[in-house]
């Protein structure tokens, strides 16, 4: 059993820091305060996919990706409720494709949820939220038969993925889907860039749930991250300004080492 | 896991099964106790109640300060001193239900796969042979599997009955794994065809998506080295070697951006841990409906 990872008085003091800048900015939004969220395409995407499906009569196929449960998956399934209430709504089926075991019955429970919230719980069929395979290949290609064999219009792909995003996304590309993908992998991104029509990157993926149903809650959390981000590289370019300007200075640059408070109070 | 652990080493798989026939049955007790005495507002406090408990025990884990390098009780051979604090012991056990809780949802998943491809069979629906090659390889991998595995434990030479072993190292290293092999061996015919279609000249950013993935990729091969070996190894020119150009792009280009990426995503994850922890994320998972 190795060592565990714990936090040292930095990363207490900035976690802490952070969260308390989300939480206020949820409270402030809970309180009516404007939020403004920038148009993301590849989020505002989801309903022109939604409806191309519905036009076409062809069902649509979601994937939460490979993850097993934790907040990749979670997030995944945050959209999924909603592209399926879009779905619901317009009498359009959608599969979901589940690798996880894990994650089928979570998935399973948000499908049918998501159905019974727009009022239409006799349209949900058990069969479209389908276990496919553990493995990971076997996932792929059965994913793609389900592409292929149902003719869905439009794909969507929002989790974590590896190495079978692409035979995914080029197959589905190979049948005339349009494709929506988001992934929090930076490796992964480019192969969706190049695949899928619209694409959603980095820390657009987690504002989804906050960007499709401007929820004032979502929307703080949002506004709450950014203003984080905004500090963090405002820290980064400190720390640059110091090791540029003093370099080697023992008591500067030991401000940008994370172990800096421990230190400075003396416990380091 | 105290029970596990109280259980005397040996032979004693009845009591074991007994155990474990409890705790099952145990479990499904209070479960149908909650589904029938809880109505939906009360089940879902119960999951926002144990979301933030499971939640607050992780990250207290976490952020208490650690004693010295201790060694703290595990189920597995602990040699390894570690930093510990009053909840890591606690820790392991976590991950064992997690654990427990994972191998019932492949049952689940596993009843998901019969119910599917059972009723296509028996209807005949379009493409029923599917589901039916899906119970062919189910049972004959699962039988032969279990045989080999069987013979094995029960200490006999594969040359005492061979064929049990043969057949599935002909379904396993015969049929799945070339499968599996066949199918990564797509990815090149896939990169390819991806990368032809992002690096068509058709706006600026695919220009320099292009001109970008044209001088990483000849920095790593030997002609590009070959095709700017005439400028000199020093001074100024020496930047223009194909290689380090390739590498320049990487580090200096490649690397910022997929950090930023990072930042970005480390931080919405931390933003959207929040929302589950605190039961904010409203609309999916903690619906007020």
């Amino acid at each position: 059993m190795g060592g565990l990872e714990h936090a040292n008085s930095f990363i207490r003091v900035l976690f802490s820091s952070m969260c308390i800048i989300i939480v206020v900015s949820v409270l402030l939004a809970q309180r009516g305060r404007e939020m403004f969220i920038r148009r993301i395409p590849g989020l505002t995407a989801i309903e022109e996919a939604v409806g191309r499906a519905t036009e076409m009569g062809r069902p649509i196929f979601f994937s939460p990706g490979l993850a097993g449960i934790g907040i990749t998956t979670l997030q995944a399934l945050a959209i999924l409720a909603h592209i399926v209430r879009l779905a619901a709504a317009r009498a359009t089926r959608i599969i979901t494709a589940i690798n996880v075991s894990s994650v089928y019955p979570i998935a399973e429970e948000t499908v049918r949820e998501a159905y019974d919230s727009v009022g239409r719980s006799a349209d949900y069929r058990p069969d479209d939220v389908r276990f496919v395979s553990e493995e990971q290949f076997a996932y792929a290609l059965g994913s793609v038969g389900i592409m292929a064999r149902e003719q869905t219009a439009t794909n969507f792909l929002f989790g974590q993925f590896y190495a079978e995003a692409l035979i995914l996304t080029e197959n589905g590309r190979a049948l005339g889907s349009l494709q929506v993908a988001g992934c929090p992998d930076p490796v992964q991104i480019p192969f969706f860039i190049a695949t899928c029509d619209y694409v959603v990157i980095g820390d657009e993926f987690y504002a989804a749930s906050a960007y499709l149903t401007r929820e004032p809650t979502l929307m703080g959390s949002l506004v709450g991250q950014d203003i984080v981000k905004a500090l963090l590289l405002l820290l980064i370019i400190a720390g640059l300004v110091i090791v540029t300007l003093f370099p080697g200075h023992p008591g500067l640059t030991g401000l940008i080492r994370p172990d800096f408070l421990s230190a400075l109070l003396g416990k380091g | 896991m105290t029970v596990f652990k109280a259980l005397p080493a040996g032979d004693h798989l009845p009591a074991l099964v007994a155990v474990l026939l409890a705790s099952v049955l145990a479990c499904v007790a209070l479960f149908y106790f909650l589904h029938r005495t809880l109505g939906p507002r009360g089940r879902r406090r119960l999951t926002m109640a144990v979301t933030f408990l499971a939640g607050l025990y992780l990250g207290l884990e976490y952020f208490l300060p650690v004693r010295e390098a201790v060694l703290w009780p595990t189920r597995l051979p602990n040699t390894h001193p570690s930093p510990a604090n009053l909840l890591t012991p606690g820790i392991e056990p976590f991950s064992v239900w997690l654990t427990v809780a994972g191998a019932f949802t492949v049952g689940l998943g596993i009843y998901s796969l019969f119910q599917f491809h059972g009723r296509n069979v028996l209807r005949r629906t379009r493409g029923w042979p599917y589901g039916l090659s899906f119970f062919i390889a189910t049972f004959a991998m699962f039988t032969f599997t279990i045989w080999d595995h069987s013979l094995t434990k029960a200490g006999l030479a594969p040359e005492a009955m061979p064929w049990p072993r043969a057949v599935y190292e002909f379904l396993f290293t015969g049929i799945y794994v070339p499968l599996q092999a066949a199918t990564f061996s797509l990815l090149a015919f896939y990169i390819a065809s991806a990368a032809y279609r992002a690096f068509r000249i058709q706006t600026a950013e695919a220009s320099v998506m292009m001109v970008a993935a044209f001088i990483v990729m000849l920095g790593q091969v030997p002609i590009g080295s070959w095709l700017t070996s005439t400028l000199p190894t020093s001074g100024p020119l020496a930047f223009f070697h194909l290689e380090a150009l390739g590498e320049w792009v990487m580090r200096w280009l490649n690397t910022p951006a997929q950090r930023a990426i990072t930042l970005g995503i480390a931080v919405g994850a931390l933003a959207m841990s929040l929302r589950i922890w605190l039961s904010l994320e409203r609309g999916t998972f903690f619906s007020e409906r």
